[in-house]
């Protein structure tokens, strides 16, 4: 369905939501980073983006998998440690965040579903914020099947249209998020809707960074696996790995023990992010390391995103939100290697 | 309860042997599953063996499908659980997860000769598919052994292999001379061609360090073995085992669910990352 909500009814919807656990990005000194809200609040009219996309609340940067105890007669004392039931909505999702997220729907799903991942993502109800004005300057949503309109993988999108939000339910949960605070929504009227798409045109129009001929970069990235062209690209970077870190749609990680005591054992199973640029990713116990230098493990990182993991799922594992971009301490840019890549042997 | 991949579960040590002693121990561990849990494999899958407090490790199951009274896994000490793993003692409780992975096609090599070719600690993920094609004699051809190690002292599974001979062809090597080694000395490849196998109807299934199973592939070839006649097992750093953790991918497979079973023809097509 479509409504209308006024900008001022909007912290009201928020406190209508007492069912949820509500999340927002809420401005720090120098960036927005997604918090629990604790009172009703509209959302920040300069706001760009996250600096971590909703990712991290759906699959946290440390969770306990379970806590371990010392051997018993069954076998080891052990607490499995599983999200709680809690309904959460996340406001202001950019769809590039949204998108992202159906990309590791997948990847936690499937033959082994992950039920860590699968009991916060069902739990999650994502209300998007269609951006009128390209959050960064290195946005490229457009060249991987994104949009800046996109509704992909939300439940709810709101676009601004200035005192207004004209509001679209995409989903079972995205209903009942607005049925829990009918009143504050008013039927919207053809006008709104000619108005959001010509803002979608106009936002389109914004976006003005592009990787070209996006199809035939898997068969490219294939041809060009043993080139020296990952030398090159790769020379300048000091592997301090923030590009997976900030991605949307990176899903690497890490499980360790931690103790707490040693007698009797005490500890847990933890699982963190982990980083496809850190040499030990992939180093075995006997010190062979299969992506050994700085080229391989670039060479990874844009081939799963651009062919490994459009051949096992039928995507792009990038959705254009330009963080990598923007946040590399040394200026490597996808979109350029991307291209270069494209132009290789031409 | 739902089902969750990354519980494990308990089973205790019912047997440890030590194969080798020293920089590069190995021993061999026998569990049983505790409290009625358990699982059937098939040759050629992993399980991921915990020990609470240091961590999870994918080992590969080196016993037959065929023997259900208990899991065995041979295991060099190298890291922190491995480490772990060999200061453990007999009864006391580990944690499994799995069977991961896929197998060895071993319905379709019936009638076939089936030549193993292991070196060092890699006998352990053949041993598997050894004992059930010995444990099913009749479904098979011949069946040959070729096996090599550093010195004598390496060698995994001694007296079983000496058992092996009144059933099978066996060739061991050692990589130098030694005083009383009356066998081929020198790597694994060269023995394979010192053999001269005969690729007529056979299977060659071959594991051991990268550098050695690169060099096998390569004799096989030349006495005339095809790609699809020679499989081999790989292995790469795991966490989760079940294709998502991301780290012991080989080009857009998982080694974890789409390996560790690999016939040359399929690996060759894959980037050179293992």
């Amino acid at each position: 369905m479509e409504k209308i909500l006024t900008k001022q009814s909007f912290p009201e919807w928020i406190e209508k939501l007492s069912a949820y656990k509500v999340y927002a990005p809420i401005k720090k000194e120098d960036h927005w980073d997604y918090e629990v809200v604790e009172k009703a609040v509209g959302l920040d009219p300069a706001y760009g983006n996250a600096v971590l996309s909703p990712k991290k609340i759906i699959f946290p940067q440390r969770e306990v998998l379970f806590e371990f105890g010392s051997q018993t007669k069954e076998g080891f004392d052990l607490k499995e440690n599983l999200p709680e039931d809690e309904a959460v909505v996340i406001f202001g999702v950019r769809p590039c965040d949204a998108k992202a997220l159906t990309g590791t729907d997948k990847v936690f799903s499937g033959d082994f579903e992950d039920p860590y991942y699968r009991k916060r993502r069902d739990a999650a109800t994502l209300v998007g914020l269609s951006c009128n004005t390209p959050p960064s300057k290195n946005c490229f949503c457009l060249s991987v099947d994104g949009s800046p309109f996109s509704k992909t993988g939300l439940d709810v999108l709101l676009t601004d249209l200035g005192e207004t939000y004209f509001v679209e339910t995409l989903s079972d949960k995205g209903e009942q998020l607005v049925n829990a605070a009918s009143a504050f929504f008013s039927d919207s009227k053809k006008k709104e809707k000619k108005e959001v798409e010509k803002l979608q045109i106009d936002a389109e129009k914004k976006i003005v960074r592009q990787v070209k001929d996006v199809k035939s970069l898997p068969g490219k990235l294939k041809e060009i696996f043993d080139s020296s062209f990952w030398d090159d690209e790769s020379l300048s970077c000091i592997r301090c790995g923030i590009c997976t870190y900030l991605c949307p749609t990176c899903h690497c990680f890490d499980i360790c023990d931690e103790v707490t005591c040693e007698y009797p054992l005490a500890g847990k199973r933890v699982r963190t992010w982990d980083n496809c640029q850190f040499p030990d990713f992939t180093m075995h116990s006997s010190g062979h390391n299969p992506r050994p230098d700085k080229a391989s493990r670039l060479r990874q990182r844009i081939q799963h995103k651009y062919n490994y993991f459009v051949e096992r799922y039928d995507e792009y594992q990038c959705t254009g939100c330009g963080r990598c971009i923007g946040k590399c301490p040394v200026g490597i840019d996808i979109i350029e290697v991307l291209n270069k890549v494209n132009e290789h042997g031409a | 309860m739902e089902h969750n991949d990354y519980i494990p579960k308990p089973a205790k040590l019912i047997g440890i042997k030590e194969e080798v002693t020293g920089g590069r121990a190995i021993k061999t561990f026998r569990a049983k599953f505790l409290n009625g849990h358990g699982f059937s494999h098939q040759c050629g899958q992993c399980a991921m063996l915990s020990v609470f407090g240091k961590g999870e490790s994918m080992i590969s199951i080196s016993s037959s499908p065929l023997q259900k009274d208990y899991l065995q896994f041979s295991i060099m000490k190298t890291g922190r659980v491995t480490s772990a793993l060999h200061s453990l003692v007999e009864g006391e409780t580990i944690g499994i997860r799995g069977p991961y992975g896929n197998n060895f096609p071993i319905d379709d090599w019936q009638g076939k000769n089936l030549i193993f070719i292991g070196g060092g600690i890699g006998l352990a993920p053949i041993w598997s598919v050894l004992q059930t094609a010995l444990g099913r004699k009749d479904d098979y051809g011949d069946l040959t052994l070729i096996y090599g190690s550093r010195t004598s002292a390496d060698i995994v599974y001694k007296e079983d292999i000496q058992a092996l001979r009144d059933k099978m062809t066996v060739h061991l090597s050692v990589d130098v001379e030694e005083p009383g080694w009356e066998e081929f000395v020198g790597f694994v490849p060269a023995n394979v061609k010192d053999k001269a196998l005969k690729p007529g109807n056979a299977i060659a299934v071959t594991c051991g360090p990268p550098i050695m199973i690169k060099f096998v592939i390569m004799a096989l070839g030349e006495l005339g073995f095809t790609d699809e006649q020679i499989y081999t097992t790989v292995e790469n750093k795991m966490k989760c085992g079940i294709g998502k953790c991301g780290r012991c991918n080989i080009g857009p497979h998982y080694v974890c669910k789409d390996g560790p079973v690999y016939s040359w023809a399929e690996l060759k097509k894959l980037p050179p990352e293992y």
